[in-house]
């Protein structure tokens, strides 16, 4: 026999689970928030460093024949120890923006998934009630 | 206006029949208009810049996700860039990069986005984008509409440059370097733009999700007014030469656009809107319920006339009787009995065949 309440509620849930959003947030869920937190940050580490070695590239080539003549001119201690500031303005910015978001994604997953969970239990005590 | 509802609920319906058709016919067009925009702007990868790859690629794009626009879009400019040089093509390539590892890790959905807002601008109709993507996105689309604009300004850059490219030698790679880096960093009316946009989206968002009557419609005319507002006052500083009345006239297609968007999106009507306060154990809630504007859609009733009605009648006739006395003898039998065919259930009412000549 049909339930219609049971019907209704696995057929709301199955629509979480497929959208890209219930996708997401079961994956965000299946992490501790340290450990999610610890991922994102690692990867946006990557990132930014990529990011900023193809920036770096770039300013070298800028101007690479006055680079190469003044390169043994220049304090490179110095110019290494600038670059790695500017590096880490960046790479902090970064990862100060990427903890914030996640954290927000996170506590949203975290909240969109108990409401997913209690409709599971919901459903569990539906299907207890019949048999 | 109902008219106007009745044509948007048959246009969901249509929507929600044909989708899995739709959906490919929509992303095909995207793709095959986009990618054509560009062989039109840039074109100097003969092989690219031919119909038939461009139709091979759009097809493609139909059946993938969307991302795959992007990534075509990518692929055909990065090709173009390279076509024309090969510095021109690692500017791009590392313009792109940044781009995709530091933003769009975080917001891949916004992808298309990038990819709309350099073809308004082909279209001469960018002011569209930062209202629409204001009522439709959220606050992070912001930034997108900022990339979208950049990458518009670089494809610009490298078109503007093209011939000045084109008569370096093939040893001079960091002038041809500098004169991309100079030409993206250096132009001021991508950042007035880029910013304007970014604000726009800002502050559309913000309006529109304000608890106010008509919230949607002050969001797009306050946003249309602050953007133009940026721009002259971008104008003013950088003396970047806008032009004040083709901004003006591509707000008053954003807002026409934005309008569209909201009679699909958020139709609703202010005149019903119930306030209603209560509480639980934890909370007060003050509760502002705005009804959606929607009307019935006009159901049509096919009525069959049986064909065994006209053998019935043919029959009688062919007894002894006219067929319009037959036909009025079934009417008097229906009225006394009181069984008419309710309006909706068709000629097959209560599970009778009601003209079948031989029940009565």
């Amino acid at each position: 026999m049909l339930n219609e309440e049971r019907v209704i509620l696995m057929t709301r849930m199955a629509s979480y689970e497929g959208s890209p959003e219930g996708r997401r947030n079961v994956k965000i869920g299946n992490y501790f928030r340290s450990d999610y937190l610890a991922l994102q940050l690692l990867k946006s580490l990557a990132s930014v460093t990529i990011c900023f070695a193809v920036i770096f590239g770039l300013y070298i080539f800028y101007d690479f024949e006055d680079f190469m003549q003044n390169l043994y001119e220049i304090d490179l201690v110095a110019f290494v120890k600038k670059v790695i500031i500017y590096y880490g303005v960046a790479a902090g910015v970064y990862l100060a923006s990427t903890y914030a978001v996640c954290t927000y994604r996170y506590a949203k997953a975290k909240r969109d998934l108990k409401n997913y969970y209690h409709n599971l239990k919901k459903l569990n005590s539906l299907y207890d009630e019949q048999f | 206006m109902t008219d106007l509802l009745e044509i948007r609920e048959k246009i969901k319906l249509f929507y929600s029949k044909y989708e899995v058709f739709l959906l490919p016919v929509i992303k095909f067009l995207i793709a095959f208009i986009t990618l054509n925009a560009l062989n039109g702007k840039m074109g100097y990868m003969v092989r690219l810049d031919n119909m038939a790859v461009v139709l091979i690629a759009a097809l493609a794009c139909s059946f993938l996700p969307v991302g795959c626009i992007v990534l075509f879009t990518t692929l055909f400019s990065l090709l173009h860039m390279y076509a024309l040089s090969m510095e021109v093509a690692l500017v791009g390539f590392c313009f792109y990069m940044v781009i995709y590892l530091l933003f769009f890790r975080f917001a891949p959905r916004d992808s298309l986005v990038i990819v709309l807002t350099p073809l308004l601008f082909s279209l001469r109709i960018p002011y569209v984008m930062p209202i629409v993507v204001g009522l439709v996105c959220g606050p992070a689309s912001a930034v997108s509409v900022g990339c979208g604009v950049g990458v518009h300004y670089l494809l610009q850059t490298v078109t503007d440059n093209s011939s000045a490219i084109n008569t370096m030698g093939e040893d001079d790679l960091s002038g041809k370097l500098r004169l991309m880096i100079d030409g993206l960093l250096g132009n001021r009316e991508m950042l007035v733009i880029a910013a304007s946009f970014a604000i726009t989206v800002l502050v559309v968002y913000l309006i529109r999700r304000m608890s106010i009557d008509h919230a949607w419609t002050i969001a797009m005319v306050s946003g249309a007014l602050l953007n133009i507002v940026i721009l002259l006052i971008g104008d003013l500083i950088y003396d970047i030469n806008i032009s004040v009345v083709g901004a003006l006239l591509g707000s008053l297609l954003a807002l026409a656009a934005a309008k569209v968007v909201e009679f699909f999106r958020f139709c609703v009507d202010y005149s019903r809107t119930e306030k209603v306060q209560f509480e639980d154990d934890e909370y007060y809630y003050y509760v502002k319920a705005v009804p959606k504007m929607s009307v019935a859609m006009s159901t049509k009733t096919v009525k069959k006339i049986s064909s065994q009605y006209e053998r019935g009648t043919a029959a009688q006739t062919r007894g002894g009787g006219s067929g319009s006395r037959g036909y009025g003898n079934q009417q008097k039998h229906r009225g006394e009995s009181g069984h008419t065919t309710p309006a909706g259930q068709g000629a097959s009412g209560r599970g009778r065949k009601p003209l079948d000549f031989e029940e009565y």
